[in-house]
């Protein structure tokens, strides 16, 4: 029973994260090894707002993430954008910038954790299974946010001239879809979506510099697995693993888990590159 | 083309008085004698890394204060360790080829510090350790003396006597007092604890302790759901901890959200940050954690010790500081004895240390390991209570307060 | 001069005369600070060039080079530490070792293109990372092993060793870079589909320069071994991998010598800027994103071919 809550409340973080990350690569081809660093921004973000700051938490969440949004594509305009042309140029020049913010954040904040306060304190009893308050929002706010984020895509106009722009980027442009705008548009919802997951889940797990390591290694797992641009892959593909996981800490023990993401995008890498639901291979 | 005259001229200038500084200012330097330089390899980012810097700096004031020893003043340079046997072993060879120390004091992470042995003995410097706890690392002394004779641990006692601690802890105040004997051991996967928990392990069960469970889970860890879940279903009444690098934090937050209904208490040196409990909201209430000194009259030293320190720092000080602190004056002692500052000299006076200390008389066994026992450095179990306030439970002579209960387990 | 077959005078006289420069270096100053810094960063050189060898010349960026070096230390350590054999087998074993998990890693993962090769790998360093932690009952955990016998006790004629070694590797792979071995693997970084209508077993050819790029990081990874006196999982961590590469960007991707000059620039400069102490690692990160934005051939490739020009009419 712990399984079943449990591994949902990690697969919807897991998802928060995964479906940011394709989102990006399915529309601009961007490999945002940085990703992580959106959700750890996302974290200190609430931390410093409500901690140095003083402001309510609902309050300091939003800020967070809209801060952390306007980061991204940042990011994306200055950074990435020049150097599109090689898709490795922009893997490495992602993962350095992740090690930039990483530092920062290192030599602002120190190493030592930092304690984001919950939104719920209290202690909920679900069929027997003590869980904390907050890990149950996160599940709920998960679902509100990815739901809305496809419903947005496939329902109204910006939506579909970011799907046009995924299936065909030339053709997308002659039509007139300002591909530029739509970029950094995709990254700032990207961005917020990993933030957002910074911010719910910071409260109970940890908040230090090197926080968005894993995340980005769980994130480029699911992706892959999922298949890298498609929306619908990565939910499956983040339960699967999230459940994996949890499985695996639950019945084996807690060092395994790590290796189950890493394992399964290597198998998959190898086995079917295109992953469960990706129209475009890995070729 | 030629740089402008003017700049040129200009950079010579500069570069002229530069040198000439330098020279008046080395000349100057040599008039005196050289200082005794401490090396501090530690880990720098922590609250331990930092209570240690602070510590030497305090003792190396007071012993400046009093004219140095034997003519000699003494000043210190740290170096980062980090917790990564890698950085640690460029540490020491940063202070020991390139500051050229003449005694190195630190330590935290057991692995660093075995990481770290044969350089340091390939330096042939004196080693105060002050923080790591693996009883390999005074081993290393027994097995071959005279390589390692230069590595002494002042402090932490080894995992080998804290291991025995603990397992008086359970059975005078767990089983003795509380009346729980079904008991889960958690700790973190680290070398001391896989020293330690063996020996644990053992001795509660031949104190009567029902061992339900023992898991020793990856330091990286940062989801213990799973882990708090099965300490929950293996019936244990009372969780004890063995957790120094692991996120204490984030385990005492999750215990408390998930208001497990198991107390529980231990090693957990994050928590002996004076800190701790305010930074994750109170959410440590009732954990026990050992300590080696609070703010008590252990020794004359204690009280005077812990105020001066709270003047040069935030926070009260962690084990860390207990140790460097007295680490200094032992070497200054040693010194005074031997009349000299020669190594071989040294070493065979520091052997014979006899040293009030912080947190109890220090003396070295045959491996130069800190003994423990009545008098000695000895741990004491402290709980958190509410407001952040910290009694002493355990030992019974020194309690100072009564034992609560996590806020969801009254009745 | 007449030098190898495909190296000019010019390259291997200049190659000769850095290599002397290096090894005299240490001797000027006393104390054991420097030598240190230099072997560290002679060894970091040897990864560099095993690493652009296949890496640099086929275009197919390995992110997970730390495995072949971890794999190679880690060999060194259990045969010297636990099996008790004596230090000098380490080096050929650890080729040996590393070579396997090329060829084992290389044939499932070299049919992919660049990003995904490169995630492949990075993914195999980081499991092999973990496996060491899991079971650290067996490798020593986080710790690691310990208690490695050094080669050879005296610290400058060992980093002479060192020097050595990494002229030697230098000189047999730039050779091999210059010659039709070194035709084909560029040919592949430009259009594979060509090669292979050409008819040429290009799995082959990747899989043997991914194994020779692996057995000279294993060794790299042993003498390491034998100079730190301990191997952590640290050696697989990313950063590793990362490090090299930049030291090979730095130098002059695909030409062999300039990761050298990159390795040791930047091994020199990281000890320098230890007194910056927590800002090391951030400067170095800037740095990276510097280079690859204004330097993308490099810094020390361009000024040697810079040097070289002056000397030519235009």
């Amino acid at each position: 029973m712990e399984i079943l809550i449990y591994g949902a409340v990690t697969s919807a973080i897991y998802a928060m994260l995964a479906v940011g990350f394709t989102l990006i690569f399915g529309v601009a081809r961007i490999l945002n090894l940085a990703h992580g660093s959106f959700y750890a921004l996302g974290a200190y973000s609430a931390y410093v707002l409500t901690t140095l700051a003083g402001l309510p938490l609902w309050l300091a969440a939003l800020l967070s993430i809209a801060i952390v949004a306007i980061f991204g594509v940042l990011v994306e305009k200055i950074l990435i954008r020049p150097l599109r042309s090689s898709q490795l140029g922009v893997l490495m020049i992602s993962l350095a910038t992740a090690l930039v913010v990483e530092q920062a954040l290192f030599l602002i904040f120190g190493s030592e954790y930092r304690n984001v306060p919950a939104f719920i304190d209290t202690k909920f009893n679900l069929f027997g299974v003590d869980v904390a308050g907050q890990r149950l929002l996160t599940l709920a706010v998960a679902t509100v946010a990815i739901g809305g984020l496809y419903a947005f895509i496939q329902f109204t106009r910006l939506g579909s001239a970011i799907l046009a722009i995924s299936q065909d980027p030339l053709a997308a442009k002659y039509m007139g879809i300002p591909s530029d705008r739509i970029f950094s548009l995709v990254m700032a919802i990207s961005a917020g979506l990993a933030a957002l997951a910074g911010v719910m889940a910071g409260p109970f797990l940890s908040v230090q510099p090197s926080m968005h390591l894993l995340p980005i290694v769980k994130a480029f797992a699911i992706v892959v697995v999922g298949g890298l641009g498609s929306i619908p892959g990565s939910i499956a593909a983040a339960f699967m693993l999230g459940y994996a996981e949890t499985i695996v800490a639950y019945l084996v023990s807690g060092s395994w888990t790590e290796i189950v993401s890493v394992l399964a995008t290597l198998l998959m890498l190898v086995f079917r590159p295109a992953g469960l639901f990706g129209k475009r291979a890995a070729f | 083309m030629p740089i402008s005259f003017k700049r040129q001229t200009l950079h010579s200038l500069l570069a002229g008085l530069l040198l000439g500084s330098g020279l008046l200012g080395t000349t100057a330097l040599m008039a005196q004698d050289k200082p005794v330089r401490i090396g501090v390899p530690t880990s720098v980012q922590l609250q331990v890394g930092r209570d240690t810097l602070t510590a030497v700096k305090m003792a190396v004031d007071e012993i400046n204060k009093k004219g140095g020893v034997l003519g000699r003043k003494f000043e210190f340079v740290s170096a980062d360790e980090t917790e990564n046997p890698e950085t640690g072993i460029s540490a020491i060879k940063k202070l020991t080829a390139d500051e050229k120390v003449d005694l190195l004091i630190g330590g935290y992470t057991s692995g660093v510090t075995l990481a770290q042995l044969p350089h340091i003995s390939a330096a042939k410097t004196i080693y105060l350790g002050v923080g790591a706890a693996s009883p390999s690392i005074t081993n290393k002394v027994k097995q071959d003396y005279d390589n390692y004779k230069y590595i002494f641990r002042v402090g932490p006692v080894n995992a080998a006597h804290q291991a025995r601690a603990l397992v008086d802890f359970i059975s005078k105040f767990v089983i003795g007092e509380l009346g729980y004997k079904n008991i889960a051991i958690v700790g973190e996967n680290a070398k001391w604890v896989q020293d330690l928990v063996p020996i644990l392990s053992k001795g509660a069960k031949e104190v009567g302790a029902d061992v339900r469970m023992t898991e020793l889970f990856d330091t990286q860890t940062s989801d213990f759901s799973p882990l708090l879940a099965k300490v929950k279903s293996s019936g244990a009444q009372y969780m004890i901890v063995v957790l120094s690098h692991a996120s204490s934090d984030v385990f005492a937050k999750q215990w408390h959200d998930a208001q497990v209904p198991v107390p529980y208490g231990g090693i957990d040196v994050k928590s002996m940050d004076g800190d701790f409990f305010a930074r994750i909201g109170g959410k440590s209430i009732s954990e026990i954690a050992a300590n080696f000194a609070v703010r008590a009259p252990i020794t004359k030293k204690t009280v005077p010790f812990f105020d001066e320190f709270k003047k040069n720092s935030s926070n009260f000080p962690v084990y860390s500081a207990f140790f460097a602190y007295d680490a200094v004056f032992i070497y200054a002692d040693a010194v005074k004895r031997a009349g000299s500052f020669d190594t071989e000299k040294v070493i065979k006076e520091l052997e014979k240390t006899k040293h009030e200390g912080v947190a109890g008389e220090i003396t070295f066994d045959e491996q130069h390991d800190v003994q423990t026992g009545p008098g000695k450095v000895n741990f004491m179990f402290v709980q958190w209570q509410e407001k952040g306030e910290r009694a002493v439970i355990y030992p019974k002579e020194l309690r100072t307060g009564k034992f609560i209960m996590p806020p969801w387990m009254k009745k | 001069m007449k030098a190898f077959k495909g190296l000019d005078t010019l390259s291997s006289f200049g190659g000769l005369v850095a290599l002397l420069l290096l090894g005299v270096l240490p001797t000027l100053f006393t104390g054991k600070y420097l030598v240190g810094v230099l072997t560290v960063a002679a060894i970091y050189g040897i990864w560099a060039v095993s690493w652009d060898f296949m890496s640099g010349l086929t275009g197919r960026e390995n992110f997970g080079h730390s495995l072949f070096i971890g794999v190679g230390a880690y060999a060194a350590g259990f045969l010297n530490v636990h099996f008790g054999v004596g230090p000098w087998w380490s080096l050929p074993a650890s080729m040996l070792v590393s070579m396997l998990f090329a060829v084992v890693l290389g044939f499932p993962t070299l049919r992919l293109k660049g990003p995904y090769f490169a995630l492949a790998m990075l993914s195999s360093a980081v499991i092999m990372q973990r496996l060491m932690l899991i079971f650290w009952e067996y490798t020593g955990g986080e710790e690691g092993i310990q208690d490695i016998t050094p080669l050879i006790v005296n610290p400058l004629h060992y980093y002479w060793f060192v020097l050595a070694v990494l002229g030697g590797i230098t000189l047999l792979l730039s050779w091999m870079a210059r010659s039709r071995w070194g035709l084909i693997l560029r040919a592949i970084r430009g259009d594979e589909a060509t090669c292979l209508a050409a008819g040429l077993p290009i799995t082959t050819y990747k899989i043997v320069s991914l194994v020779i790029s692996a057995a000279f990081a294993g060794l790299g990874g042993a003498l390491y071994a034998h100079y730190q006196l301990q191997v952590s999982p640290q050696l697989f961590a990313v950063v590793t991998s990362i490090t090299i590469i930049t030291m090979v960007y730095v130098g002059g991707m695909g030409t062999i010598f300039g990761p050298v000059g990159g390795a040791l620039l930047l091994t020199v400069m990281t000890e320098g800027l230890r007194n910056f102490g927590e800002w090391r690692l951030m400067i170095y990160s800037l740095l990276l994103i510097f280079i690859l934005f204004f330097l993308p051939n490099g810094i020390i490739a361009p000024i040697w071919q810079k040097m070289r020009n002056l000397g030519r009419p235009s």
